[in-house]
């Protein structure tokens, strides 16, 4: 039961904390994230098992965020005027090459961001691109102008 | 998403279509670019950083616990001070001092602990070992023996706390010369899960 009760509330605490962190930081995968995620799953292991090394208390805590992950997958697709708050929404950072900085400054991007992940799709100028839109996964989607 | 709703966006989405070329599929400008709507949300989640920021400061201050504090009670016959935490967490290690400075000559210290302290605790140790362990209604009582006028005797005890044992516990201290009480400390601790 207490197994439970804790991966409910680490369930919930790292959704918010994800969702507020937002989705740059989500998106991106450098080293030192990589680090910070491992040390992340660590200390939420300890707070989740604690002292449990036991089979069924695994099973209880892995089962708690399975079960706790496709309700919200479900939820997610079933209500959708929950998705902007479950998921978010898609937002529109540049338009036919030129950024849009109010919403840069929402997600804290700035024009050397998008500049990188438009050279990593291939794109060397950002006047090439008709839209930037960060997804809600916190990656960058870029349509090309149909001329370029 | 709604047919209804599906249809209003396919429907907004061509009124803005001559404002720009390749407007992506399902981009609202009105709400996905201009953030109608939607711009009071950056809010919610600047409140949610400060909740969590203020949470933080809480756990720095020593408000769920792990930092000792000390606690003392003086009469005319002998004082006592608790060097312990009152806020812990499920799993803590810890320790509490018990220091008894005799202002006069106590011949048979007592040390009277409620149930709290053991309650749902691992002992670890107790030093130095007490000349005699014993229950009287549900209380623990600790034998210390002779405490010469002027004299201080140290107890440390060490403790680490069940992770189940959530909540709030008594743990009270009696100081006794014998039969005789000499100092009392009310106290109460918290687990925080």
């Amino acid at each position: 039961m207490d197994i439970v009760g804790r991966g409910v509330v680490v369930f919930a605490f790292l959704y918010v904390l994800m969702r507020i962190m937002g989705r740059r930081e989500l998106s991106t995968l450098e080293p030192f994230d990589l680090i910070l995620l491992i040390i992340l799953g660590d200390a939420v292991q300890q707070g989740l098992t604690q002292d449990d090394y036991s089979l069924t208390g695994a099973m209880l805590a892995v089962g708690t965020i399975a079960v706790l992950q496709i309700g919200m997958s479900y939820a997610n697709f079933r209500f959708p005027r929950l998705r902007p708050w479950l998921d978010g929404q898609p937002l529109v950072i540049l338009q036919d090459g030129k950024p849009i900085e109010k919403n840069m400054r929402r997600e804290r991007l700035t024009v050397d961001d998008i500049a990188e992940a438009a050279r990593k799709e291939g794109i060397g100028k950002l006047d090439e691109v008709a839209w930037a839109v960060m997804e809600t996964s916190g990656t960058i989607s870029f349509i090309k102008k149909s001329d370029s | 998403m709604t047919k209804r709703s599906h249809v209003k966006e396919v429907a907004f989405g061509r009124r803005n279509r001559p404002d720009v070329a390749d407007l992506p599929h399902r981009i609202v400008l009105k709400n996905h670019r201009d953030l109608e709507g939607r711009a009071h949300r950056i809010w919610y989640r600047r409140g949610a950083v400060l909740v969590l920021t203020v949470f933080l400061a809480l756990g720095a201050a020593n408000v769920f616990g792990q930092r000792p504090v000390g606690h003392t009670v003086s009469t005319p016959a002998a004082s006592l001070e608790l060097y312990a935490p009152t806020g812990l967490r499920g799993g803590l290690m810890w320790e509490a001092r018990f220091t008894i400075t005799a202002h006069r000559d106590v011949k048979n210290a007592l040390l009277q602990l409620s149930p709290g302290w053991l309650e749902s605790m691992q002992m670890n140790t107790v030093e130095p070992s007490p000349l005699g362990q014993a229950s009287r209604n549900g209380d623990l009582f600790l034998t210390l023996g002779h405490i010469p006028a002027g004299h201080t005797y140290r107890l440390f005890m060490e403790f680490q706390v069940t992770p189940t044992n959530v909540g709030q516990r008594h743990t009270d201290v009696t100081l006794y010369d014998g039969a005789t009480k000499l100092i009392h400390l009310s106290r109460v601790i918290t687990v925080y899960p």
